[in-house]
């Protein structure tokens, strides 16, 4: 297995790196309290349509490239060093993945397509009041109506849930956990914008009263629910290496320019220490996103410690390469106008929503330590 | 020596060689690690000759002086199963540091002399680098080196020198110019340990054993045929790596980490300590950093097969290991609370104590071959690019 990124994952890099450069010009933070950053319509149907971004990992018959995680890890990288805000994290991988992977020819031919050709925006709505966003058994129920299934109850925390145009959400079944797809446009919801820590991934609370739903596949969805948070995970923890390289860089550039007592600030221990040790932290948190990339979506328990073990190392990787480039950008680093804080903001949030890194490392013990666990 | 297992011209296929290295490892393999020290340094060396003597010994080294001469690809193989094997390593610090210089930048007679004999374990080598005066900064030593015709007369002190009371030959760092020549006046010298003039002395380290002991050089009169490289041109010889080999063993100190951290697993199962969700959590972190430790070999040797050099990933590693290793050592030892602070003296000690000598021999991870706060000051103005300190000597 190789953990390298080959020629056209490289490419692709690359490809992903300048597009970014180019336009997604300085994101200056929106001002305090006037809610999420937009993002730019143009920018997403060039990603998705021209790029094939939002297809990467979409099989071929829907149109897409029929890549896997690895590749999606690729482009969250840059993304997440980018900071870049769009739909693309709920669209391509959480709602993308789920549909992938859910079984259901009818719901894959019907929605991948459109998220390949960045015709419709998705997401996934499984967490709920509780937090957590595996909730088993949901409290949202599902009820068998005379016209098909309706829905109720309160899912939260929903990555891109005020702008989604299509919701796909967990909720209790007579026959298990059920996963249903749901427009926006339906009678009875209702979506509420959170006052959420950060501003480039806007967090949406979303009511269902009575809802109509159409059900994605059949029986209990709670297997191919799991796989795909593993596939989630791994995807995420590549997307926090690339804000703690960033992070890191910043750092380092900064280090390099400000001047105190008559020499480069980088040119202090303290500070050189400081920038050695994300160092170690970014090549460590790499070698963990690379590895999960390369065996999620594989049977197996393998996959489930891999994911495991990346979530747990990138986030905190990412919180604390972000505390540290506030740190040594001093007073300029603590204003509002100063991307560090954007970068703060996305490593807590990414930190604790789909499962801290404690329960990454109780779910790890649980898979490792128990009876006849391999070594 | 067979012949059957001379080692054919075009590189067999990775899993032949496998095998037949896996063979030879069962069949001749060196049998119960002996407890008392003597006999360990014995069989060690035992087991080096019988890889020497049936071709399996220097995977990178050239073939003429008894190396194997083998692709990455197949070193990395070689790695695997020797540590799965779990034999011993090679005596002395000359293999893994000394050869590659020589291998580099000896002359043909000195390679044939001492390569094949250090190969083989029949002489062990100890690098005399450190001083009184002079550790992390290196280029400021004092051991002094006056040309007499064709000898050198060695005058000084080396300390820290692992394996010194068993060496049979030093590979040392003197000072032949002024000292204020730094090191633009260090020469590398290989002196023999027997010579009239030398005098080891074993230091007790502060687990209570002898890693290392003090070296005094009174007049040792040391030939210019044993000099390597030019006279003051010793420092840019200090660095020498041979390939990638220690690449290619990346994987082995995961390895051992993952079965160090699966024997702790084991013991704290049986303590009941692993119900405690805290213990629970702080075990998953150091099966996250073990396993962290294992891709970030495997990310160094597919970095040198498709790119042919081994990336950023290798520079961080050493920190990471060392971090880790101190880490679980002392976090053994507070879980097992009074019964793991008891040696192998006591007969309530937990394993012999080997968490408590873990935990002590570790304090040496962040300070010998370069202290953890020289590697960040590489890392940050090497790797990162981060300006020297303006009072710093320039090296
Ligand atoms: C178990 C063991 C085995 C060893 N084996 C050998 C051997 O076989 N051969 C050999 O030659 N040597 C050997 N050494 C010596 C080792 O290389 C030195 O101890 C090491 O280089 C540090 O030098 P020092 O002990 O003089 O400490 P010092 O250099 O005095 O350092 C003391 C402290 O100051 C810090 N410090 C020093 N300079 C700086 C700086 N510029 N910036 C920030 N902090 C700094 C260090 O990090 C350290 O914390 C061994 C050491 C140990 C512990």
């Amino acid at each position: 297995m190789s953990l390298s990124l080959g020629e056209e994952q490289e490419e692709l890099r690359l490809l992903v790196r300048t597009f970014l450069d180019d336009k997604a010009t300085s994101h200056r933070p929106p001002p305090p309290g006037t809610g999420p950053q937009k993002y730019d319509g143009g920018l997403w149907r060039q990603l998705s349509g021209q790029l094939g971004l939002t297809g990467l990992a979409v099989p071929e018959r829907f149109g897409g490239a029929g890549l896997g995680p690895a590749e999606l890890g690729v482009v969250l990288e840059e993304m997440g060093r980018a900071l870049f805000p769009s739909p693309f994290f709920a669209t391509a991988v959480l709602a993308g993945q789920t549909v992938t992977h859910c079984g259901d020819e009818a719901a894959m031919e019907r929605w991948l397509p459109d998220i390949v050709s960045g015709a419709l925006t998705a997401t996934l709505a499984t967490a709920e009041p509780d937090g957590s966003w595996a909730a088993d058994p949901p409290a949202t129920v599902a009820d068998r109506g005379r016209d098909g299934w309706v829905l109720s109850g309160t899912k939260t925390y929903v990555v891109d849930g005020h702008t989604a145009d299509l919701l796909l959400v967990t909720a209790r079944c007579p026959d298990g956990v059920g996963l249903f797809g749901v427009p926006a446009t339906a009678p009875g919801l209702t979506r509420t914008v959170l006052d959420a820590l950060d501003p480039t991934r806007p967090l949406a609370r979303i009511r269902l009263g009575a809802t109509p739903a159409s059900r994605i596949g059949t029986g209990d969805a709670s297997e191919s629910l799991a796989a795909v948070r593993d596939l989630v995970r791994a995807a995420l923890a590549a997307e926090q290496v690339g804000g703690a390289a960033a992070c890191l860089d910043m750092a380092v550039g900064h280090a390099k320019t400000r001047e105190q007592f008559g020499r480069p600030i980088g040119s202090f221990q303290a500070i050189k220490h400081k920038c050695a040790q994300l160092l170690v932290e970014v090549e460590c948190a790499r070698s963990a996103a690379r590895f999960a990339g390369s065996v999620v979506g594989s049977p197996g328990t393998e996959a489930a410690i891999a994911a495991a073990v990346a979530r747990s190392y990138c986030s905190e990787a990412f919180t604390h390469a972000a505390k540290e480039n506030i740190q040594i950008h001093g007073g300029i680093g603590f204003t509002w106008e100063h991307r560090a804080h954007l970068y703060l903001r996305r490593a807590k949030s990414s930190e604790l929503l789909f499962g801290t890194p404690r329960e990454e490392r109780a779910r790890l013990a649980r898979l490792t330590m128990s009876e006849g666990a391999a070594p | 020596m067979t012949t059957a297992s001379a080692l054919p011209r075009t590189p067999e296929p990775l899993d032949v060689f496998r095998s037949r290295l896996r063979d030879f490892l069962t069949g001749h393999g060196p049998g119960r690690r002996p407890r008392d020290p003597e006999e360990r340094f014995a069989w060690t060396r035992a087991w080096q000759a019988t890889l020497f003597d049936h071709g399996f010994a220097g995977p990178s080294w050239p073939e003429e002086y008894g190396g194997m001469d083998l692709p990455f690809a197949h070193q990395v193989v070689y790695q695997e199963e020797l540590a799965r094997a779990r034999v011993p390593g090679p005596v002395g610090t000359g293999l893994g540091i000394a050869a590659p210089t020589i291998i580099k930048y000896g002359t043909d007679e000195q390679r044939r002399r001492w390569l094949p004999s250090m190969l083989r374990g029949d002489t062990v080598w100890a690098q005399g680098y450190s001083e009184p005066e002079a550790g992390s900064d290196l280029p400021g030593l004092r051991t002094t080196a006056r040309r007499d015709g064709d000898t050198y007369v060695v005058n000084g002190q080396k300390v820290w020198t692992s394996h010194a009371a068993r060496a049979d030959v030093f590979f040392t760092l003197v000072r032949t110019g002024t000292r204020a020549s730094r090191q633009r006046g260090i020469t590398y010298l290989v002196v023999d340990a027997h010579a009239p003039g030398v005098d080891v002395r074993p230091l007790r380290d502060l687990t209570g054993g002898h890693l290392f002991a003090e070296v005094f050089f009174d007049d040792v009169r040391v030939p210019v045929a044993d000099r390597v490289g030019e006279e003051n041109g010793g420092w840019p010889l200090v660095r020498t790596s041979l390939g990638h080999e220690r690449a290619a063993g990346a994987m082995n100190q995961a390895a051992t980490y993952r079965r160090v951290l699966g024997e702790l697993r084991q013991l704290l199962a049986e303590r009941g300590a692993l119900e405690d969700t805290e213990v629970r959590d702080r075990m998953a972190d150091f099966e996250i950093r073990a396993r962290i430790m294992h891709y970030n070999g495997q990310r160094t040797i597919s970095d040198i097969l498709t790119h042919g050099e081994p990336g950023p990933v290798s520079s961080v590693s050493r920190l990471h290991i060392s971090q880790f290793e101190q880490d679980i050592h002392e976090f053994a030892v507070d879980v097992l609370g009074p019964a793991g602070l008891l040696g192998p003296g006591s007969e309530e000690a937990v394993q012999r104590g080997r968490w408590l000598y873990g935990f002590l021999r570790t304090r040496a991870s962040t300070i010998g071959a370069g202290t953890a706060e020289i590697q960040r000051n590489t890392l940050a103005e090497q790797v990162l690019g981060l300006p020297r300190d303006p009072g710093m000597p320039s090296v």
